[in-house]
Order: structure tokens, then sequence, then C-alpha cells
């Protein structure tokens, strides 16, 4: 309990500055984990975007990506 | 942070650096000799400004640097915070090219059609009642994705998309009361006669009641009255069958980079046969706060247009009203047709083709539609913890123009009450004019926020990502998506990734199943009044199961594997379901809507830098490793020894185009006409056919003597069709006159091949190759035929030469001979085709061939050179055919002849004896960014042609290879 208030307690400062929780380069060994990356599989998420974003009527976020009609 | 003094912060610098790559050696083979980390140490941050001066670096601390130790120690401090930047990115930054595959596939729908029934004694007959269908050929896509990152400085960065996707099948073009008939009729007792497409447009076909209660109608052919029937308030979708399609994508990037920061500028352009779009985009990231927080802004237009072909089958059935008009002549007030309506979102153009009669008939009508899309994103990345990051985004898209789908219908039912009625009783309503192009508003306005976390488990060594979205537009949309992955490397290089996400939306204001109007007339004057119970048409409307209300849930699982030397496979299958109950807070549509689909891919992603970069002992490109044959030489060599590696690509465009041949003559079109099809006449002729190929090579030498190599391959055609003019069908006209096409595309026959060195001296070289290809791609492709709605006619197989594959096992050996002397190159080759069956499984089987060829050449410098070849080719006819086509439920059955047909319709016009004369040139980069990579091309001229009967001449062919070994 405590601990999560914590978690969103950080959150919520870190979001707004930043400054404030300082973690160092030596200390981000496991951020820069393959498994850490923002996006794992950018193929695939390309992939997926496109097909969600010609079944759903919300924005990906990803205008710019083009992609076509998707009229079928 | 300067309080702590600097000799205590070296030391807990140095240790948990050591600490953390403690934990990288866990994570797989990174790392070669863990007594080589604290020289990272050293390395990492602030000595060194860029990739290359740290490996030199390396090399420097390292005096006697041991291969393969050097190589795991760079690639481990690659992915060592501070040394890479940015350090939150996504997956890698390095050199890299990339291949993926992936197969979309929608499950069946469930359909509705009106129960017809007939009463001969009571003299009534109607629609009652509704009868549930599956329907087949579902759509399905096929997509190829290559991809390339390349360093052109230590700073410049370029990388660039190719994306090409071919869909076919049954898609929803709109939503009507099962009891219109709009997918046919259903009895149980008679056979399906000739349904009317999309809705009879003028018989009354149901009774809504003020409750929107649904009946059939019983009408009495004896007196013409009708009486309310049984009630059925199922709607449904209708269907029609598209024929295969495809879209191309090419897009870049090009981006510099500073050491806390980047700009990035791209742009593409996506085309298709009814829509074109050109983006370019505009990007920029800063670090702070020692690279702890990263902000990313981005801008992006978009310009589409739309040219999209309405469906001639259907023109006389829908209604374009809202985008075009009928007009009449000012003087005669004759009939003129239509005209677009100025300011209307779309234009339509039309074409009439004359009858007998002095009328004429609407033919074809193309939609001419522009649109515009503004983007914006900001967006902020936060390392929270030593074991979290956060994302914060917002975006923001206006679109303006035709918004619209022009493929997608909205049906109209129309009723009318005089005053005096009782407005409770069942009212009968019709289809007024048909189906209506749907109509968007010309203005969207979209917001996105999004929130992402990413936690590490050290437990697991797993990482957890959750992302949720909301999305707001003015269209009355509102969606939330939430989703989950869970990374968990398993060791050796292996990584399983499952994957959740739940999607929800609210409707479009403007969504509806089907609309409903409502007159209210005054019996006396037959006037219209204005009436509490009178019901307008909306201004837009649209049934796109897209903007209705839904909730969506998916899920699936991600396989990759990491091997050796950079090379990576990756996996993934995702089920997606989607269903109006699921939507949040329910009110979703009704289950009619629901679908499902599933999504397999496949991907090979290759790290160019790891796997042989220049400057790294590894990275040592052989000389051998590249033949130097021209490009549309296939099995010239086997790997140089035992454990090499090669990667490649390979393309071939050819084209015909020109006249029709007769064996090697030029004839007339009348002559193709009425000799070129056989014991019918043709009613067009192809004008111009294009077929592309690409090709991944993947070679491996198990041992020095002996490489095996896999080639899956993707092919896409098109083809170009000239109407024969003179011909006449029986049903009187011809098509519109103009040209059509046909398109397909997917996945090609796979090749598996044993190379063998026969005889391998310094100059000379002796290669046996024993393989041939698995019938991976198509040969059952169809085609919707032109009447294929109004008279229930199944689809017809597509012509012979635009499938994808040969159906048939294929057993294809290959001898080549080359040698080299001083500056010059030589060699010959012998390859054929023996088709392994007598039929595939459509029925047919494309002739063996043969191909013998012989080149020489000249190496102008280390780098470049150029090729001359000559080729002689020969291959038979088709052996068998496609099956008989029979109309669907007609009994007895009757056969269906197609009339729209070509000479490629008829097998004995495949196949023929062909010499051509070959130029090529062969780029083999030695040193320098793009060291390893080997580039060639080759144009193949055609000298002559003797085609086995009826056939479009040839133009050119087109070779160019891409390879790159380690």
């Amino acid at each position: 309990m405590i601990s999560s208030i914590n978690t969103a307690k950080i959150l919520f400062v870190a979001a707004l500055i930043s400054a404030c929780a300082p973690v160092q380069p030596w200390e981000r060994g496991n951020l820069a984990k393959p498994q850490m990356a923002l996006d794992p599989y950018p193929l695939q998420s390309a992939l997926r975007a496109h097909n969600y974003g010609s079944r759903e009527a919300a924005a990906g976020g990803n205008a710019a990506q083009g992609g076509g009609c998707g009229c079928y | 942070m300067g309080v702590i003094n600097r000799t205590a912060k070296k030391r807990y610098f140095k240790a948990s650096l050591i600490k953390s790559f403690d934990k990288l050696r866990t994570n797989g083979n990174l790392l070669g000799s863990a007594a080589l980390s604290p020289f990272v140490v050293r390395l990492s941050n602030h000595l060194c400004r860029n990739r290359y001066e740290r490996k030199q670096q390396a090399n420097r601390f390292l005096k006697k640097p041991e291969c393969n130790s050097l190589h795991a120690l760079t690639a481990a401090a690659l992915v060592l915070p501070g040394l890479m930047q940015p350090i939150l990115v996504n997956a890698t930054e390095d050199d890299s090219v990339d291949f993926q595959y992936s197969h979309y596939q929608e499950g069946k729908r469930d359909i509705y059609q009106g129960v017809y029934f007939s009463d001969l004694t009571a003299g009534i007959s109607g629609i009652n009642g509704s009868h549930k269908q599956s329907y087949n050929n579902p759509i399905e896509v096929d997509s190829v994705h290559g991809s390339g990152r390349f360093s052109l400085t230590d700073r410049i960065k370029f990388s660039f998309n190719y994306l090409q996707d071919t869909w076919s099948g049954a898609t929803p073009v709109g939503t009507a009361p099962a009891l219109l008939s709009a997918n046919g009729s259903y009895s149980p007792e008679i056979v399906n006669s000739g349904a009317s497409p999309y809705g009879s447009p003028s018989i009354p076909t149901v009774y809504i009641d003020n409750k929107g209660n649904m009946y059939g109608v019983k009408n009495s052919f004896i007196d013409g009255s009708n009486t309310i029937g049984a009630q059925s308030n199922q709607i449904t979708h209708v269907m029609s069958y598209a024929s295969p399609e495809t879209r191309k994508q090419g897009d870049f990037s090009l981006s510099y980079d500073w050491d806390e920061a980047a700009v990035n500028v791209g742009g593409g352009i996506s085309v298709e046969n009814d829509y074109e779009s050109r983006f370019v985009n505009l990007g920029g990231r800063m670090d702070f706060n020692q690279k702890q927080t990263t902000v990313n802004v981005g801008v992006s237009y978009t310009n589409s247009d739309t040219f999209a072909k309405l469906d001639p089958d259907s023109l006389n059935f829908i209604s374009t009203e809202g985008y075009d008009e009928q007009y009449f002549d000012d003087t005669d007030g004759s009939y003129k047709g239509y005209r677009p309506i100025a300011g209307a979102p779309g234009q339509i153009e039309s074409d009439y083709t004359s009858l007998s009669d002095g009328g004429n008939f609407r033919s074809s009508a193309i939609l001419h539609g522009k649109r515009q899309d503004w983007g914006t994103q900001l967006g902020l990345t936060q390392v929270l913890t030593s074991e979290s990051t956060m994302e914060l985004g917002f975006g923001y898209t206006r679109s303006t123009g035709y918004l619209a789908n022009p493929y997608k219908l909205v049906y109209f039912l129309s009723g009318t009450l005089n005053v005096g009625d009782d407005p409770n009783a069942p009212i009968l309503y019709n289809t007024g004019g048909g189906a209506r192009l749907e109509k968007r508003p010309e203005e969207r306005n979209q917001f996105n926020w999004n929130l992402g976390y990413n936690h590490y488990l050290p437990f697991f060594d797993a990482a957890l990502h959750f992302d949720y979205r909301f999305s707001h537009d003015d269209w009355g949309i509102n969606a939330h998506t939430f989703e989950a992955d869970w990374v968990q490397p398993l060791g050796t290089g292996w990584t399983a990734t499952p994957r959740i996400r739940y999607y929800s939306q609210s409707g479009a204001d403007f969504y509806t199943p089907f609309v409903k109007t409502l007159a209210v007339n005054d019996p006396a004057t037959g006037e219209k009044v204005n009436s509490p119970y009178t019901r307008e048409a909306p201004e837009f409307y649209s049934s796109d199961q897209r903007l209705s209300g839904f909730g969506a849930l998916s899920g699936g699982v991600t396989i990759a594997k990491q091997f050796g030397k950079g090379v990576s496979l990756e996996t993934g299958f995702e089920y997606y379901t989607h269903q109006g109950n699921l939507k949040i807070g329910g009110g979703g549509e009704q289950a009619f809507a629901d679908y499902d689909y599933w999504v397999a891919n496949a991907a090979l992603k290759l790290n160019l830098e790891a796997a042989g970069a220049p400057g790294s002992s590894t990275g040592h490109i052989s000389h051998h490793q590249h033949s130097n044959s021209p490009a549309g030489v296939m099995f010239d060599h086997a790997l140089e020894k035992s454990g090499d590696f090669m990667v490649g690509y390979r393309y071939m465009r050819s084209e015909q185009a020109g006249n029709m041949l007769l064996g090697s003559h030029s004839i007339s079109p009348d002559n193709t006409r009425n000799n070129g099809c056989g014991d019918q006449a043709c009613a067009v002729a192809p004008k111009s056919m294009v077929m592309n190929m690409h090709m991944l090579d993947l070679m491996v030498a198990p041992t020095d003597w002996f490489s095996l190599m896999l080639m899956p391959q993707w092919m896409d055609m098109n083809m170009d069709m000239t109407p024969l003019s003179g011909f006449v069908s029986q049903t009187g006209h011809n098509h519109g006159g103009s040209t059509h096409n046909h398109q397909t595309g997917g996945i090609g026959d796979t090749g598996l091949y044993a190379l063998f060195k026969l005889f391998d001296q310094p100059n000379q070289h002796l290669t046996l190759s024993l393989g041939g290809t698995a019938p991976t791609g198509d040969v059952d492709i169809k085609l919707r035929t032109t009447s294929s709605i109004t008279n229930k006619v199944k689809n017809v197989p597509l012509h012979y030469g635009m499938q994808l594959g040969s159906g048939t096992w294929d057993f294809k050996p290959s001898l080549t001979y080359t040698g080299e002397a001083d500056s010059f190159i030589w060699g010959a080759q012998a390859t054929g085709t023996k088709r392994l069956e007598s039929r595939n499984s459509a029925g047919f089987a494309f002739g063996d061939s043969f191909q013998g060829s012989v080149w020489g050449g000249y190496q102008w410098t280390n780098w470049l050179t150029t090729t001359v070849r000559g080729i002689y080719a020969t291959q038979g006819s088709i052996r068998g055919e496609y099956p008989a086509v029979y109309y669907a439920n007609r009994k007895p059955p009757q056969e269906f002849k197609l009339i729209h047909v070509g000479p490629f319709d008829k097998t004995n016009n495949y196949g023929g004896k062909f010499w051509d004369l070959g130029l090529g040139v062969n780029i083999n980069i030695p040193h320098g960014t793009f060291a390893g990579n080997s580039l060639k091309f080759e144009w193949l001229q055609p000298v002559h042609t003797d085609y086995n009967g009826y056939q479009l001449d040839r133009d050119y062919t087109f070779n160019f290879t891409w390879s790159y070994g380690f």
C-alpha cells in the first residue's frame, strides 16, 4: 500500500520536476537492456498499428506514418 | 551532486558498473570475458564521442584484441547506459536491415438473408423472416516490409522502409435489415434466383412500427395489396467481394544527432489503384538532466487523393445523392446525365454507354476526393528509478477534405404516413433510390493522450510495459486503449513476449446501421406537411463498422531469437476479436457486426554493426563471399568456408508491353479477338503486364564444400487489359470501353537448395545446385466476375499467369562454371525446372523450362565490374486447366461460361522460346561505411521471342541484388 503510494508520488513528482529523483548513468544498466526498450519490436509494432488503424477510429498518434486508405 | 567527493564517487561508479555488467552477462552471451569489464569504466561516458572512436579506444586498451571477446565487448558496451545515445530509444539504432512478412486473416462473418416464400393457392409471395449464413472468402492481407538504417557519417543517419500489402476477399459495403434481402434471398424449397443486389430500389420490403420493430411484407399477386408478415428485427452486413489489390509504400528518414539532441526529417508516398497519399514529417529530440528526461516533438503533413472507381456492377442500384445530380438540357429538356455538385466533398466523373433505343445508362463513375492531415505530437520520456521509465504523450491531428470511404454505402428506408393514419401501426418502407454513398463531415479534429510505464523486474530479468491511451475527436468518438506486454528473456538468445490489449470506442454521432426517413403527407393534396412524426435524412451518415461503438480484445505472443553475428529472428501471432458488447459501458453495435481476425508475422533482422562492423576483425569481408556474376545469375557460388553466412535480397521486375504476338509475329486486334481464345471470341487483350519479385537469399555453409540456401519470395503482378473493339457479348454491351486492370500479390513459392563445389580452384569454379521450390504461393486466387452479384456466380479463377506460385513441387537443378583471370571474368550456366506433379490443386501445371546463359565481364577497379550476358530459355505450355465454374444453386447444375476472356485464359498461350541480351553492373564496396555490401544491376533486353500461341510481346527484365556476407 505504502509502496504503491510512493510509486504514485514518484511518478507524479518526477513528471513535474524531472531533476528530483536523479538516476545516475551507471545505475541505468537495467534500463538499457533490450527488454526495457520503449518499443522492443518496432517492425511488429508498425504492422500492428497499421492493422488497428485500419479497423478502429482512434488515431494511433502516428499520423505522420502515411499508411494509405486501408479501404477494405 | 557536487557534495560527494570524487574518489568515493569513482569507486562507487566502478563497483556499480561491474555489478550491472554481471547482470548483463546473465542476460545472454553478450560478454565474452568478465575480466574485461573494468575497462569499460574507462570507455564509458566522457571519453569518446562516437562509436568508431570508441571502438578504436577499445583496441588501444586491449593491446591484443582477441576478436570474439572484443566484439562481444563492443556489443556489450553499446547496450550500456551513457554510451548509447539516447538511452531511451526504439530498440536498436545500429545500422541494420530488416525484412518482415505478415499474413492477416479475417474470420468468416455471419450474414442474414430474407426468407422468400410463395403460396400459389393463396396468391401471395414475399419476404418473411431471416436466414443466417456464413459468408466465405473473408478478407486476407499479405504484407511485406523491408527496412534499412545506415549511418552516413557519425552523426547523420538514413533510414528507409518499403511496404507492400495485397488484399482480397469480402468486406461489408453496408448494413441493412435482413428483410431487404440485400445479400440475396433464401428459400428452403425454391432454388435461389437472381437476387436484387443491394436491395430492390422501389419494392416495399419491410414494415416498421414506431418502436423500430420490423416485419416482412406479404404481397398479393392478385390485387397487389400488401399485408404485414412475421417480425424479424435482424440486421446484417451486406457483403461484397473484392478482387486482389495492392498498396505500395516507400518512405525515408534522415536524422542528425548531437550528443543530447537530434532532429529528423522524413517523407514518403503510398500508392494504390484508387488512393495515393504523400507525407512529410519533421521531428526533434532533446535530452535533459543527464538524459533522464527526453522531450520529443513532431509535426507531420499528409496529402491524399482518392480516385475510386465505383463498382460498375452496382452503379445502377446505388445512389450518389449528395455527390452529384441528374441534369437536363436547358432547351429541349432532354436527360443529359449526372453532373458533380459544386462544393461536394467528392466529385464524381461519369461515363455513359448508349443503348440501341437512343437512351443511355451510366456505365462508369469515378469518385475524386482530396484530403489533408496535419498532425503534431509532443512526448516526454522520463527515467523514474533505476528500474522504471515513463512516457507521456499528446497528439493532435486535424483532417480536412473528403474523409469518407468511397466503397461504403448507407441504406435509406423511406416511408410515408398519411395524416389521419394511425402512427402506431407498422408503416411500409422502401429503399427509395437505393443505398447511398456514405457522407461524412469534411473536418475532423482528433486529440490523444497516452501514458506509458515500463518496469524492470530483476527477479525475472523481465520487463513489463503498460500503455494507456485516450483519444477524443469532434465526431463524437472517445476511445480507450489499454495494453500490456511482458518481455521475458529465456536465455541463449530467446525472448518470449506475451501481450494483451483492450480497446473500446463510442460511435460517431453520424454512425447509423441504416437511415429511416418518414414523410407525413396530407392525403387530400398529396403534399408534405410538418408533423412531429416527420423524420428527415441526416446531413451526415455512415454505416462503417469502424465508426460504430464497439470493444476489441486482442492478445498474442512474440518469440524472438538472437543468433550470433547480429542475426535475429522474430515471429508473432495475434488474435483480435471485435464485439459490440465489449464496449465500455455497453451500448455498442449489435452482434451482427462482430468479427475477428488473426495476424501472423515473421521477421529477419540483421544488425550490420554487430555482424561485421568495419574496424573489427570479424568484419573482414572475403572477396569470394560475393560472386561477380551478373545480377540475374543465381546458384553460381557456394560460400567459402564452413560457418560462413550470407544474406541477400534479389529483386526482379519484368514487363510485357507492345503488340500481341502469334509465335514471333505481330498480329492485329481482330486476329487476337477471333483466334486467340480458342472456341470463344476474346473480349480483352493484355495491354501491359508487370511482374515484381522480391526474394530473400539466405545461405549458410555447414561444410567448406557445401552450402544450403533458403529462398522465400514474394510476388506482385499487375495487368492492364484493353477491350477488343467489335466484341459483343451475349448481354449486349462491352465493359465500358476503358482499360481495366487486375492485380495480385503475396507470398510466392519457397526455394530450398544445396550448392556443391564440384571444382574449386582460385580462378575456376564449378558449382552444382540441387533443390527446388515448395508450392507455398497461391494458385487459386479468384476474380470477381462482373456479374457475380446479379447472377450469383461463384468467383472465377484468375488467369494462370497471375497466380503467385506454380502449385507444384518443382525440381530446379543448375550447373554453373565461373572463371577469372587478370581483370576478366566469365561464366556459363545451365538451369532447368521440372514440375514433379502433373497437376496442382487448382487443376493445372506450368510447363517445364530450361535456361542456358553465357557471360563475360571486365573488372575496371576493385569495386566496379561490368558484364555482358547472352541467354536462351524455353518453357512448355500449361498442362491441365481450371475446372469448369457452375452457377451457384442452379438445378440441374449449369456451367457458367466466362465471356470476359482474354488469350491469357487459354493454357496453350503460355511458354515459348526466348533469346535475351543482358548488360550488367556489379558494385562491391570494399571499405568505408558500407563495406561488405555488394550491389548488382542487370538489364535484359529481349532479342527474339517465339511464343506458344497468342501472347503479349516482352519489353524488358531488370534484376537487382544486394548481398552482405559475414
